[in-house]
């Protein structure tokens, strides 16, 4: 099949413009920037008396932003083809897709 | 034409960065297992001595510290490579190896001081998924620091690296950072909450 039938007939962003990646100093200011939230993070678990129940909701926040952080732009997936967006986006849906019945179950008792 | 841009690939994609990815995407339904596993058995009640009462976290956030900054020499060493800089690109692979190989080193410290104050594979079911978890991000990050240290070698002979051979330096830096992003969840799961 031809390819540019193929990419239209699956919507694969073939012709989409891509943007140039970041440069150097660019990759600097998002390395400080993934020091200060583990710093954060680590301050986080020693003021657990005073931050309370919000200290665990905050640090899935902060290890999400993280990790949004190096795939988006240190692996490049934000100015990857949507193909590759959709494998790696599928890969993490199926995981907490398998997550989320393991520990309901695990929540109603029905596992060991 | 960009360097995203295949053509000739009836998916738009390199065949083998779309490899690349889909293999990423497997590693992430390994990971999601074992940390499934690791949370089914966190928080209950074991004989034996608890996690909690052997880690140092000063020592582990530093460890995941060195693990990110690893990640910045990485997409250093890959934006050099991409300007044809081969000298620069070589200085930072070889950092980010020396980066890996001190989160390694420190990994077998942790390990070290949790067996000698009874933190074993075998104290618990807990202790094991524990060991199972973390042992297998080690060696992920133990074969990324192999595969630097081979492509720091390519990258020392005289036609160099590129982005375009077999050992290709783009495909190493997505398992590095792979391994980095694994680690930023793990740091949190288990030592943090």
């Amino acid at each position: 099949m031809d390819s540019t039938i193929y990419s239209s007939v699956f919507d694969l962003g073939m012709s989409e413009s891509h943007k140039p990646h970041p440069t150097p100093k660019k990759y600097v200011q998002i390395a400080i920037l993934l020091g200060v939230l583990t710093a954060i993070e680590v301050a986080l678990y020693y003021t657990e008396s005073i931050v309370g129940i919000f200290t665990d909701p905050l640090l899935m926040v902060l290890a999400v932003t993280k990790f949004v952080i190096v795939v988006g732009w240190f692996m490049h997936l934000k100015f990857e083809n949507k193909l590759i967006n959709r494998f790696f986006t599928g890969g993490m849906i199926l995981a907490l897709f398998l997550f989320s019945i393991v520990m309901m179950e695990r929540a109603s008792a029905n596992l060991f | 034409m960009s360097d995203h841009d295949y053509p000739h690939e009836p998916t738009g994609v390199e065949t083998r960065k779309l490899g690349m990815w889909i293999f990423l995407s497997t590693e992430i339904l390994f990971f999601g297992t074992l940390i499934t596993t690791y949370l089914i058995f966190k928080g209950r009640t074991f004989d034996g001595i608890k996690l909690e009462e052997v880690y140092d976290i000063p020592f582990t956030s530093v460890s995941s510290f060195v693990l990110l900054m690893s990640s910045l020499t990485m997409v250093l060493a890959h934006n050099a490579i991409e300007k044809s800089d081969q000298e620069r690109a070589n200085i930072w692979l070889l950092a980010t190896a020396s980066l890996g190989a001190v989160f390694l080193a420190g990994q077998i410290y942790e390990f070290t001081e949790f067996y000698h104050k009874g933190f074993t594979l075998t104290v618990n079911i807990y202790g094991s998924t524990f060991y199972v978890l973390t042992g297998f991000h080690g060696a992920h990050v133990f074969i990324g620091v192999v595969l630097l240290v081979i492509l720091w070698g390519v990258g020392k002979r005289q036609e160099g690296l590129s982005l375009d051979g077999g050992m290709n330096l783009e495909f190493i830096a997505l398992y590095w950072h792979f391994v980095d992003i694994v680690w930023i969840v793990l740091f949190t799961v288990v030592y943090l909450i």
